[in-house]
């Protein structure tokens, strides 16, 4: 790796002999861009901090399954509402209880946390490679392939997303249950991420078909496919190479919008339910009677931790933009 | 297409730093005060203890009208009425839910009602409404003779005749009356569950009528009913809401549920069902006949779709029109409870008592693993009540539950709580354990149904836990809110447990014992949810029903409730249902009636 | 330009009826019989059978879906509850009502919010983003670039729930949101809907700044915008009369699909507040299992976002003449 930091800030691509790629590029840029490497820490935090939840609650003590109400019933009152101001805070619970059955706040976040991203990195996983795909293919072998496509997206885009989410969610998540037994988690879960991943694919897919569309007229595609190479060849070594910025750039976007959205499902009940926890139940929690009119501290909890991964992320995706692509930023 | 970002950098440093402040100074206004202290209830202990005497059968003095006024009373004024749901039946034969009884109260009458003997709605006795005396029996309770009092009149000005008394009773077999009380129909017929129908299989519109030897109506004013066995609660049943007369000459059949023929002291003036309703002035009600109602508001104005959130709110703004409402029906939500009851203010226009129902577990003994008593007893040790008391507003809202006989109903035992859940409401894990091992079913699968709604899926979570702690494999499974009591009302369900509530429909345990524990009723959509049939059960059930004397009733029923929770463990009491419910500040007579479960809308006035 | 407008208003079409055959799919999946709820206490297989008759469920799929679009169009009267006017969507399941009818009922409350919102962050949004632009590099630049990153990061489920609990019921000094008809009380239409527009345009508004910043300060380095400059027009001239509009087409795109979210039934929104408008409508019908009701509802809102689609393309034209129309 080159050593970027030692290299003088003023005008590295001034220096002409050392010969780098855009890859290279783009990182020492990025590199330079304090709000962008700082906005990186703050979510590779959370990322570590969902990561590590169960290792964090084993060291701290409690989790977020316990009903502390019933294990502790001096805590809360009848209603389950903490006794002690601030929603119960103490160094025993560093924020606080759940107002209702009393689950562990710290630990509830955490968890709820590592949930939340764990669905919606699936889900910008899955959106990627069906967008890249789709529009690639699209674009490159154009035809009926493209018309085709392209009037799915068109089709697609015309759902109300959110709508078609809540009425789904429940004939998804009906298909595997048991008479018996509880609807596992891992079966909301999948359902949660097949439902955004089939309306989450299109505008990405829209992108780099028309990036595709064009890089078929470059030369370097009709020299590849005047000297023989297959077209599964020239799309992997030649094509794929060229959209990796816009799919890093959207992918970026997209993940934060993921959040948001799967903590919108949560919050309107079809989501993850109790006792998993989840980011958007919190707030669903955080929106009930007994919290904004008893214990409003509870829900600045869920709200400013979301704000701050919100506002993190969207800070890098600026930074990870204007690394790729210096001229569009000033 | 999507707009392009484009932000200059030091713009993006400054974003960074005034996130920060922004941050914090969101944490800084989010403090908050802990829970509410919670008072005694003294009230409601005393509201149990008069529950516990019994309710007399008022002779031809009390029976006659005018009522006794409300104190401080007057006339005029106009009330608004905030409901949940709005009424989806307004034929008497067809009610019977609690919010619908509530409403018949002013615009319905019977042959007899309740009338409230003091000013608190705790004490009362059954009086002749529409007929002259509570009823007359000369060979203990199989044969019944009621009289119409002179000059009762329909809203129209005709007169309430014994022919319509007839018609009320004899339409209550056609099909198209199914959701009403099905008691006096079983009675006449003497057969139980659905078989009455054939008694009069198209009810009187194919012209055929009920024989006299069953229903004899010997002139204008003159009802006998005869029944093949006694029927001492007669009278009680007469005064339930589905058995307020229905006009003969008025009778639209289904069209009847949207418009009835009224004959209380307010009529109909407009009704947009699932929007609103107004109630005017009957002036053809003579208060001279009813020692009941009160003709006190000039105008009730109903607004429905209020859920218990919307109707506080608006109560406890108090300005305007917001002065003068109340809702029959809803309580105080469980966000707003413990604050209202904090404020002498606000608590000052509160009433507060019980409800009828007593919540329950039902462990449904047709599935196989359930069948071990051993195992139902680790679930009643082990089984925490208090999720289910938080889950709809603590104490003031749930009172854990010793029996299944309410504290209104005659038969209650304060004392009685075999498995400790008053001293250890959060279970006793150590204990249940202990039996699930000697059962030898340590991680027994347990299915447990709840109902999907926020508290459900609150108490349940938390009930889980508990149940785990003792050893159980517990498996929640959602039942949805509206088709609930259909699921686990089938007798094949694939739950071993889950949660049901039944009030009494008046105050003798044989409207709870039998229809939830007599083995020989266990059908799909019966209330025998846990499915027991036990021969000792059914024994007594049969020797308790045909008691005249109430007191030696009450204990024998309450002995079979003690059986069946302490020897049978079929099913597991949770709490009785109290409810809070508050009134605006310009509202009169205020009062908590036992029997209605509810604010009494007979005796409100506007100050 | 007409025929744009009709081409595109029948591929709308198509996607609507395909719309309708997948929604139509998707709710017989649904876990629940529909006729369970009316039965009543006394159910029995008999009733349970006569009400799949009369909701027409009895039927096949595709007959179903034949009638459903055959009312659509033409109306409809074979229902027990009165006859359907087009366009039919039938009667709801759970409350008895015409379905269009109960659209339209609900409609003006989703209306309102979403046009009042729109009117107070379009403002607040691009004035601030306009300013910010004139005034680059400054501290109100950046003081309102970075709040309004906060801002566009926040969620309604969130702020909304804040809102209420801080402004109605600690400090009293808002009402609780309510919808009063416009036409009966203007005053109690305003007031009652203050808290849901404030709320909603502030997470709007803030894009809004971001995006009327950057494309303003994008357009400013336009070529033609230069030489107007060169030819030695005075920055606010060339500033107000030039660049503004051409910065306004990434914005109208944006908005297009705002409003068409928005008119379609806002449901975390109306949820959040306890408005009973489009997209409160739609949660109720999944609740209830209400699959005339949901079919309207989705049909509606897909129709919204078609018809946005297609005005957002037609203005286009008229803001950027270079904007051709292909």
């Amino acid at each position: 790796m080159v050593d970027g930091d030692q290299e003088p800030a003023a005008a590295p691509e001034a220096k002409v002999p050392v010969g780098r790629s855009p890859g290279q590029l783009m990182w020492l840029r990025f590199k330079r861009d304090r709000t962008g490497v700082i906005s990186a820490y703050v979510v590779l935090l959370f990322f570590l901090v969902g990561l590590l939840a169960p290792l964090i609650a084993k060291l701290y003590g409690n989790n977020p399954y316990t009903v502390y109400a019933d294990e502790r019933p001096e805590l809360f009152d009848s209603a389950g509402v903490p006794v002690q101001p601030n929603g119960g805070i103490s160094g025993e619970f560093w924020f606080g209880l759940e107002p209702g059955n009393g689950y562990d706040v710290f630990t509830k976040l955490l968890y709820g946390i590592r949930n939340s991203l764990g669905i919606s990195l699936a889900v910008t996983l899955a959106t990627v490679l069906t967008g890249i795909v789709l529009g690639v293919a699209a674009g490159y072998l154009g035809g009926r392939t493209d018309f085709l496509i392209s009037r799915v997206i068109d089709f697609l885009l015309a759902i109300p997303a959110q709508l078609f989410f809540i009425a789904s969610m429940p004939v998804v998540v009906s298909l595997f249950v048991s008479p018996r037994d509880e609807t596992p988690v891992y079966v909301r879960v999948v359902a949660l991420i097949s439902v955004q991943w089939f309306l989450g694919w299109m505008s990405l897919g829209r992108i780099l078909r028309g990036t595709s569309l064009a890089l078929r007229e470059r030369e370097f595609i009709e020299a590849a496919k005047v000297s023989g190479a297959p077209p599964g060849r020239i799309i992997r070594k030649e094509i794929l190479p060229n959209v990796v910025t816009p799919i890093l750039v959207q992918a970026t976007y997209m993940l934060p919008n993921f959040v948001t959205a799967e903590a919108g499902l949560s919050f309107l009940g079809v989501g993850l339910v109790e006792p998993t926890p989840d980011w958007g139940q919190m707030f669903s929690k955080a929106a009930t009677e007994l919290v904004m009119q008893n214990d409003i501290t509870y829900m600045f909890f869920p709200g400013v931790s979301m704000i701050i991964f919100i506002v993190a992320f969207n800070l890098l995706g600026d930074s990870v933009r204007d690394a790729f692509d210096p001229k569009t930023a000033r | 297409m999507g707009g392009k970002r484009v932000m200059g950098k030091g713009g993006r440093r400054a974003y960074a730093a005034l996130s920060l402040v922004a941050a914090g100074a969101l944490v800084l206004s989010g403090c908050s005060e802990g829970g509410s202290k919670e008072g005694s209830n003294k009230d409601d202990k005393e509201n149990a203890q008069r529950q516990q005497s019994s309710i007399d059968f008022g002779d031809a003095k009390a029976s006659t009208g005018p009522a006794t006024e409300v104190p401080g009373a007057k006339p005029g004024g106009a009330v608004t009425v905030l409901q949940r749901d709005s009424y989806a039946h307004l034929d008497p034969g067809q009610i019977y839910v609690s919010d619908e009884m509530a409403l018949s109260q002013l615009i319905h009458r019977g042959l007899t009602g309740y009338k409230a003997t003091g000013e608190d709605g705790k004490k009362h006795e059954v009086v002749g409404d529409l007929a002259t005396d509570s009823g007359t029996t000369t060979d203990g309770g199989k044969t019944w003779k009621y009289t119409l009092k002179d000059g009762v009149k329909w809203a129209d000005g005709s007169a309430i005749t014994a022919t319509d008394v007839r018609h009320t009773f004899e339409r209550l077999f056609a099909p198209f009356v199914a959701n009403g009380p099905t008691f006096i129909q079983q009675w006449l017929a003497d057969t139980p569950g659905t078989g009455y129908r054939d008694l009069l299989k198209d009810g009187p519109y194919g012209g055929k009528h009920l024989p006299d030897t069953v229903l004899e109506t010997p002139d204008a004013k003159t009802v006998v009913f005869k029944f093949k066995k006694a029927k001492p609660d007669l009278p009680y049943a007469l005064a339930m809401a589905g058995y307020s007369l229905v006009s003969k000459a008025k009778d639209t059949k289904e069209k009847y549920d949207k418009a009835p023929m009224t004959a209380g002291p307010y009529k109909i003036q407009e009704f947009k069902s699932g929007k609103s309703m107004v109630l005017v002035k009957n002036t053809n009600w003579d208060p001279k006949t009813d020692p009941i109602r009160h003709q006190y508001i000039d105008r009730f104005t109903f607004a429905f779709n209020k859920q218990y959130e919307d109707s506080t709110k608006a109560i406890l703004d108090d300005s305007g029109a917001n002065a003068t409402a109340v809702s029959f029906n809803n309580e105080v939500d469980a966000g707003n409870l413990s604050k209202v009851l904090a404020d002498a203010t606000l608590k000052s226009r509160t009433v507060a008592g019980y409800q009828p129902y007593v919540g329950q577990i039902d462990i449904n003994l047709t599935q196989k693993e359930m069948q071990d008593k051993t195992v139902r007893e680790a679930i009643a040790y082990a089984l925490p009540i208090t999720p289910f008391v938080r889950a709809y507003g603590g104490t003031a809202a749930r009172e854990v539950a010793g029996g299944l006989i309410s504290p209104t109903v005659s038969g209650y035992n304060p004392n009685f709580d075999p498995f400790g859940k008053k001293k250890k409401p959060a279970g006793d894990p150590v204990k249940a354990e202990e039996l699930l091992e000697k059962a030898g079913k340590v991680g027994l699968k347990l299915t447990f149904g709840y109902i999907n709604t926020p508290e459900g899926q609150q108490y349940s979570t938390a009930m889980a836990a508990g149940l785990e702690k003792a050893g159980f494999d517990v498996q929640r499974q959602e039942i949805p809110a509206e088709t609930y009591y259909d699921q686990v009302g089938k007798v094949k369900n694939n739950f071993d447990i889950y949660h049901t509530a039944w009030g009494a429909d008046w105050p003798s345990a044989s409207t709870v014992i039998p229809p939830l524990y007599d083995g020989r009723q266990i059908q799909d959509g019966a209330a025998n949810y846990s499915h027991v049939n036990d021969p000792k059960v059914n024994a007594d059930i049969d020797k308790a029903s045909t008691i005249t004397d109430p007191i030696k009733a009450a204990e024998a029923w309450n002995k079979i409730n003690e059986y069946i929770v302490k020897d049978v463990v079929s099913n597991i009491p949770t709490a009785y249902y109290k409810q809070t419910q508050i009134a605006g500040s310009k509202i009169g007579g205020l009062v908590y009636d036992d029997v209605i479960g509810g604010i009494d809308p007979r005796r409100l006035f506007v100050k | 330009m007409l025929r744009f407008l009709l081409r595109r208003t029948l591929g709308s079409l198509v996607i609507l009826v395909l719309l309708t055959v997948v929604a139509f799919l998707l709710f017989f999946g649904m876990p629940r019989d529909p006729a369970l709820l009316m039965c009543g206490k006394t159910c029995t297989p008999d009733a349970l059978a006569n009400i799949h008759r009369t909701l027409g469920i009895d039927k096949s799929i595709p007959e179903q879906f034949w009638i459903f679009l055959q009312g659509l169009v033409a109306g409809r009267d074979d229902f027990a509850q009165g006859p359907c006017p087009a366009p039919c969507f039938g009667y709801s399941y759970h409350t008895n009502e015409q379905v269009w009818s109960t659209l339209m009922d609900r409609l003006p409350l989703t209306v309102s919010l979403a046009l009042g919102a729109t009117v107070v962050f379009l403002f607040v949004g691009l004035g601030t983003g306009m300013l910010a632009a004139w005034r680059r590099g400054t501290l109100i630049d950046k003081s309102f670039t970075a709040g309004s990153m906060v801002l566009s990061s926040m969620q309604i489920y969130f702020l909304g729930p804040l809102a209420l609990a801080v402004l109605v019921y600690q400090t009293h000094l808002f009402d609780e949101p309510r919808y009063t008809e416009l036409t009966k009380d203007p005053v109690a239409w305003f007031t009652g809907l203050m808290i849901p527009w404030v709320v909603l345009s502030t997470i709007f508004a803030a894009q809004y700044t971001r995006m009327a910043r950057s494309s303003m300060i994008e357009q400013l380095q336009e070529e033609h915008i230069r030489t107007a400059r060169a030819k030695g027009m005075s920055r606010r001239y060339v500033f107000f009369r030039y660049a503004w509009r051409g910065s306004l087409i990434p914005i109208v795109t944006i908005l297009g699909i705002d409003l068409s979210s928005m008119l379609g039934g806002a449901i975390i929104t109306e949820y959040t507040f306890g408005l009973p408008g489009l997209g409160h409508l739609a949660v109720e019908s999944v609740q209830f299992s209400d699959l005339p009701l949901l079919l309207g509802v989705m049909l509606f809102a897909a129709a919204v976002i078609l018809l946005c689609n297609i005005v957002v393309d037609a203005c286009y034209a008229f803001i950027d003449p270079r904007v051709r129309l292909s």
